[in-house]
């Protein structure tokens, strides 16, 4: 499988050509559009791994992820299917090759049946966060696409660096992270505008995005009529 | 006239210049701005039938008429979502376009609408179309970019993200996958073209958008 991206950073799109018989797992709903002799199968256990289809899915639903996931399959002959996220930004796509990748909750796009998408309660330390800072873990190897609002920058975490829990997209399970309030005491935390952080340190890669999706729609809901 | 897009893909906005007598047709609301000596006529054409077919269509019921008393004047137009404008040049030909994505022609091309009945009733995502036919310049837009797909065979697009197509390609509305999937997939309609031609379609849906920010909707107090 090969998934190249397209229109992006602010548009893109996930273009994944699948070989005759070859599937993919994706978030529900980011499909756009498949070759006719690709079918889709909507299941709990979309990579058909052993144990716990339903467990795994209400786990992927407290984190904030899809309870079902669809299984796109070309049948018979090599095809594509093009997948999107909801909101404006940039398409990632990494090859796992045995690394363990954390991707916030609302992050993944789709992934290589080699891949297996579970989720991480971070407990305590990130209960707090409110930001759903439950991360999904991707494991195994094969290529995996994810999504940020806004663009995509890829920092090298050596040491430790801070970021907004609204802006992380991923990191490799190397880096450690902890939740806190932001800077210097609660008056910062209160007034300061920046809520949690995340403190990562260690080694390795962090991807951060260019907009926070709970900023936006407090910004554009707020002026909504209410609802009942 | 010259036309050109600029400022695309992302927020793309469509810049003629008209020499005397050159008319533009454009959706109501498109104009950011234009030189003094262009006369705007607002009107249904095909008359009430026409436009109230067109309301069907997404489209608003009026189609503003822009023509140049002088020469080279400056006509501004910008869609209203985030995203591409693309240009179709109909050579006798036509194209369908999903309600929303006409953004403006030439007086050559003709716009109507097209109701589909049942089969785009029940998309339930407004899959009403127009059908451009006709001879001059076409612009379209889209939410997102606009991705071009040349059909030969078949294609399933999702129902909200389809822009257009050419209207040789003929097409089916049905459910994505099976009954399982048309409540759980979170897939909804899908749209399954065939034989050949080209298909636009958008990177981004706006129902998706708008399902995001419905919960932060400020909550209506009780009394």
């Amino acid at each position: 499988m090969h998934i190249e991206v397209q229109h992006g950073p602010a548009y893109a799109m996930a273009i994944a050509h699948l070989d005759a018989g070859e599937s993919l797992v994706a978030e529900s709903g980011a499909m756009v559009s498949h070759d006719t002799h690709v079918s889709m199968e909507t299941s709990t256990n979309a990579t058909g791994k052993k144990g716990g289809g339903f467990m795994k899915g209400l786990k992927r639903a407290l984190a904030g992820e899809s309870f079902f996931q669809n299984r796109f399959t070309a049948e018979g002959a090599a095809g594509t299917v093009t997948l999107a996220p909801v909101h404006c930004g940039d398409v990632v796509v990494q090859e796992l090759g045995q690394r363990t990748l954390f991707l916030q909750s609302t992050a993944f796009i789709c992934s290589g049946m080699g891949v297996e998408i579970d989720s991480k309660w971070g407990g305590a330390k990130t209960f707090f966060g409110g930001e759903g800072l439950i991360m999904l873990k991707a494991t195994g190897s094969g290529p995996i696409a994810f999504n940020a609002f806004g663009g995509i920058k890829e920092l090298e975490i050596d040491g430790s660096y801070v970021v907004d829990t609204g802006h992380i997209v991923a990191f490799e399970e190397g880096v450690e992270f902890s939740v806190n309030k932001f800077g210097g005491g609660w008056k910062s935390f209160i007034f300061g505008g920046e809520g949690l952080v995340c403190t990562f340190s260690g080694k390795g890669k962090v991807w951060i995005q260019t907009r926070n999706p709970q900023a936006f729609g407090e910004a554009v809901g707020g002026k909504l009529p209410p609802r009942d | 006239m010259k036309h050109e897009i600029r400022n695309g893909p992302d927020f793309a906005s469509l810049h003629l210049t008209l020499d005397e007598g050159d008319q533009v047709v454009t959706e109501a609301g498109a104009m950011m701005g234009m030189s003094g000596a262009i006369s705007l006529e607002t009107n249904m054409k095909g008359g009430l039938g026409g436009a109230f077919k067109r309301a069907l269509g997404g489209e608003s019921m009026f189609l503003n008429t822009y023509t140049a008393t002088g020469s080279g004047q400056r006509l501004d137009l910008a869609p209203s979502s985030p995203g591409s404008v693309v240009h179709l040049g109909l050579a006798g030909n036509a194209v369908m376009m999903q309600s929303g994505a006409y953004m403006a022609s030439t007086t050559g091309v003709e716009v109507d609408s097209k109701w589909q009945g049942a089969k785009g009733f029940f998309s339930g995502e407004g899959l009403f179309l127009l059908r451009c036919s006709g001879d001059g310049d076409l612009w379209i837009s889209s939410y997102g970019a606009i991705h071009q797909v040349d059909v030969s065979g078949s294609y399933v697009v999702d129902t909200s993200h389809i822009v257009g197509f050419d209207e040789g390609l003929t097409y089916s509305v049905r459910k994505g996958g099976g009954m399982k999937s048309l409540f759980l997939s979170g897939e909804g309609l899908v749209c399954e073209f065939t034989g050949s031609g080209r298909l636009w379609i958008q990177t981004r849906n706006a129902p998706a958008l708008a399902s995001f920010l419905h919960p932060f909707r400020p909550v209506k107090s009780k009394n």
